[in-house]
């Protein structure tokens, strides 16, 4: 008999997904193990994760990890690659955040990472609200979409209008890749490990700042069940975020 | 012994820094620290070591708590309210058990204040703004010579306690030069080998982190950060006494402050008064035990401060209850000179209370 | 004994120069010495001034309420100044860009048109040092090896213009105090 799937090696062992039911945090995170195993980088990786529902990464991930405070994971991730630089070896630095982390308090190191064009890659998760603190708006958070703290639903008039962060990063000159992915269904799913692979690899190729934003469900915020937290993404969230390659620096 | 040569505080951290194998700095402008960052770009630039014109302060503590995971010896530097920005990262370094120095030379506050000379940092890196049971072990150095030598010794203790170091220095001590030598860095490195993110390559995958959902777990980390400033307090608490023996008073003041007392004293000396000066170069670790211990003999102390009172505390707290201290400072603005500190002494002396001129 | 300086002039002049060539000269001298430049926003405007003590002594008096000399190159130093020189101390002046004003009766004054006298040299940039050369004869003098060396530290190796300078210097030092 032939094994066709196993937990990837960059998993820890014996370890269960703690995220909701239907959370793609489980999903995204097994992707990024499964580049990492292919990629052969597990015993050269540095994970920065972030606050929010993206800290609990060191929990799953058997990689050398660090935890940032609030947004300022691109900043920690830049500090260690330039140390480990000066000290001659060339580590590969993720970040895992979500999209509060890396858009909102986090913009200005994240927009100046790519800027700087710091030989790291970022991986956002967008889930449209402050999910870990129960559902408040975000920067991310749709127009008309409801949250704890926009219950009528989101309007420009209280709290203007969301970022679109793929298509910010994909502007500065230090970027080398930006990519928008989905986790909707299998298709998508490939999709989104390649696009990953490729962030990663081009770190390696030392190309620049590497992005993927990850749009990913939020079932127990958006009270919807994961079926229908899909179909939300699939019908309504790729056309307020549509997915695709903003920039790729090897192919434009 | 090397030659002298004269040189402004700042432009003395950022030698030593780099004497001691300082290899990542992070950094914003701000008066009156901007020399340390500026005569490093090039430095690190030459030596292709790890330096970044950092978009905040926010970003370069940040910076710094990733790059000190490397175990590399890592620097930022900043002035005061700018300080305040950094406090979140100081709480989680702090937690991190991070090697991380801080350089901080002080203007003057609160706010934006001005870039005159003060010392209202004392409370901000003693006490610090950040949240939890932690505490940053903070030096002062007196004069640019200190500069130097305080450089070489923040680094080491940063890295023998795994601990974020503050060298709060004067605005004027940053910007003053003065003929200094530059000895090699007297002391060890630390192996950090067993706690650095290099890669998970034959050994267990390891993480750094401050989160701790487990109650337990948080109790059991905390009482072990709390055991080891206990260590600090106990092996690194560290002061310079200037006639001190039987002094009939005692002026207590910290960094550029002290060598004017000690100017009071020698004034008063002539006069046929003991003046002892007591500084403490540990602010935190303070010297409350020795200075407990003097307070047997000496009666009355004066502290003397370029704030409003704010390690006047901590010599309240250290002093017998026979003993009692008055206080003498300005806030920033204006220098606290000399012949004001005497002025202000001569008015005690004459039975006016007075706990500030 | 503890002697306390200030020097002022506008950016160009050339005040931050022989501030630190003084501190140095006092350091080869195995004086003690402090030295403080304005800076930030106080050099705004192009007001440049430094601020220099000396002692055989640990200096220990890090600012002074005021000084015993105080050198102004402009009209602009010698109006912000001239309060802050002790009585009986000296102040030295750039003729050639300030009014022969004495406000002050307790205080001695130097009247000289160093400008002038180094465009006469040939070089305007020589201001500088022809007023050190008179402070230095104020003070007595200097060991001469380390008045030269006090200069390398400061221009390095530009040799023809240390060489200017300590021209400059020493026509400050000759100069007679009658002419003045």
């Amino acid at each position: 008999m032939q094994q066709v799937y196993s937990i990837p090696k960059s998993i820890k062992q014996n370890s269960t997904f703690t995220f909701c039911p239907g959370c793609d945090h489980g999903l995204a995170i097994k992707l990024v193990a499964q580049v990492i195993d292919e990629l052969e980088l597990k015993e050269n990786t540095i994970a920065v994760a972030s606050s929010g529902c993206s800290v609990l990464l060191y929990d799953f991930l058997d990689v050398d990890c660090i935890e940032s405070p609030h947004g300022r994971a691109c900043a920690v991730a830049t500090g260690i690659k330039r140390a480990h630089k000066a000290q001659g070896y060339n580590k590969f630095v993720f970040t895992y955040q979500g999209d509060g982390d890396f858009a909102s308090i986090g913009l200005a190191e994240s927009l100046h990472s790519a800027l700087r064009g710091e030989n790291i890659t970022a991986i956002c998760i967008n889930n449209t609200n402050y999910g870990m603190t129960g559902g408040q708006l975000g920067p991310t958070t749709a127009m008309g979409q409801i949250t704890t703290t926009s219950q009528s639903g989101r309007n420009k008039e209280y709290h203007g209008f969301p970022i679109k962060t793929a298509e910010h990063i994909a502007l500065c000159e230090g970027t080398s890749f930006s990519a928008r992915v989905a986790l909707y269904d299998i298709k998508n799913i490939i999709n989104a490990k390649k696009q990953i692979k490729k962030a990663f690899e081009y770190q390696k190729k030392g190309l620049g700042f590497s992005f993927v934003e990850i749009l990913s469900t939020c079932p127990t915020n958006w009270k919807l069940t994961p079926q229908d937290s899909h179909k939300k993404i699939e019908n309504e969230l790729i056309k307020v975020y549509p997915l695709g390659i903003f920039k790729d620096i090897e192919n434009d | 012994m090397s030659e002298k040569v004269l040189l402004k505080g700042n432009i003395a951290i950022a030698k030593a820094a780099l004497n001691c194998g300082c290899s990542c700095y992070f950094g914003y402008p701000i008066t009156p620290q901007t020399e340390i960052g500026e005569y490093l770009s090039s430095k690190m630039q030459e030596k292709k070591l790890a330096y970044v014109c950092a978009e905040s302060e926010v970003a370069a503590i940040n910076m710094a708590l990733g790059a000190a995971t490397s175990g590399a010896k890592v620097m930022t530097s900043s002035s005061s309210c700018a300080v305040s920005l950094m406090q979140e990262a100081l709480s989680y370094a702090s937690s991190d058990e991070l090697p991380i120095v801080l350089v901080n030379v002080m203007r003057a506050g609160p706010g934006q204040g001005y870039i005159f000379p003060s010392q209202g940092d004392y409370n901000q890196a003693t006490i610090g703004g950040g949240n939890g049971d932690y505490k940053i072990i903070a030096l002062s150095p007196s004069s640019v010579q200190e500069c130097v030598d305080m450089t070489y010794k923040v680094f080491y203790l940063a890295q023998k306690y795994r601990n974020p170091v503050i060298l709060l220095v004067d605005g004027l001590l940053g910007q003053m030069a003065e003929p200094i030598t530059i000895e090699d860095n007297p002391y060890p490195n630390i192996d950090n080998s067993s706690w650095i993110l290099n890669g998970a390559k034959n050994r267990a995958s390891r993480n750094i982190h401050s989160l701790e959902p487990n109650p337990k777990k948080l109790e059991e980390h905390t009482l072990k950060l709390h055991k080891k400033y206990l260590e600090i307090e106990k092996n690194e608490v560290d002061w310079e006494e200037y006639n001190c023996e039987n002094a009939d008073y005692i002026i207590t003041a910290f960094g550029s402050m002290a060598r004017i007392a000690k100017g009071v004293s020698d004034y008063y000396k002539t006069k046929g008064v003991n003046f002892g000066v007591f500084r403490p170069k540990t602010l935190y670790p303070f010297p409350y035990e020795r200075l407990r211990e003097l307070s047997k003999k000496t009666k009355v102390f004066f502290d003397v401060e370029m704030n409003l009172g704010q390690m006047h505390k901590d010599v309240c707290q250290a002093i017998s209850q026979n003993s009692q201290v008055f206080f003498i400072g300005r806030p920033a603005g204006e220098w606290l000179k000399q012949d004001e500190i005497i002025k202000a002494i001569d008015k005690i002396f004459e039975g006016q209370y007075a706990t500030s001129i | 004994m503890i002697k306390s300086f200030i020097i002022s002039g506008s950016g160009g002049q050339g005040v931050l120069s022989i501030g630190s060539i003084l501190a140095n000269i006092f350091m080869l001298n195995n004086l003690f010495v402090t030295y403080c430049t304005c800076y930030g926003a106080e050099m705004r405007g192009g007001a440049v001034n430094c601020e220099i003590n000396m002692s055989d002594k640990e200096i220990n008096t890090l600012q002074n309420e005021k000084v015993d000399f105080v050198v102004a190159l402009n009209q602009a130093s010698f109006d912000k100044f001239i309060s802050k020189v002790k009585e009986n101390g000296t102040m030295i002046i750039n003729s050639s860009l300030a009014k022969i004003l004495k406000p002050r009766n307790d205080i001695k004054y130097i009247f000289m048109p160093f400008s002038e006298e180094a465009t006469k040299m040939g070089d305007i940039r020589m201001t500088n040092s022809i007023a050190l050369g008179i402070l230095a004869k104020l003070l007595g003098g200097f060991n001469f090896e380390n008045v030269k060396k006090g200069y390398e530290k400061i221009l390095s190796t530009k040799t023809e213009l240390i060489q200017k300078n300590i021209e400059a210097y020493l026509l400050g030092y000759n100069y007679k105090m009658g002419e003045m």
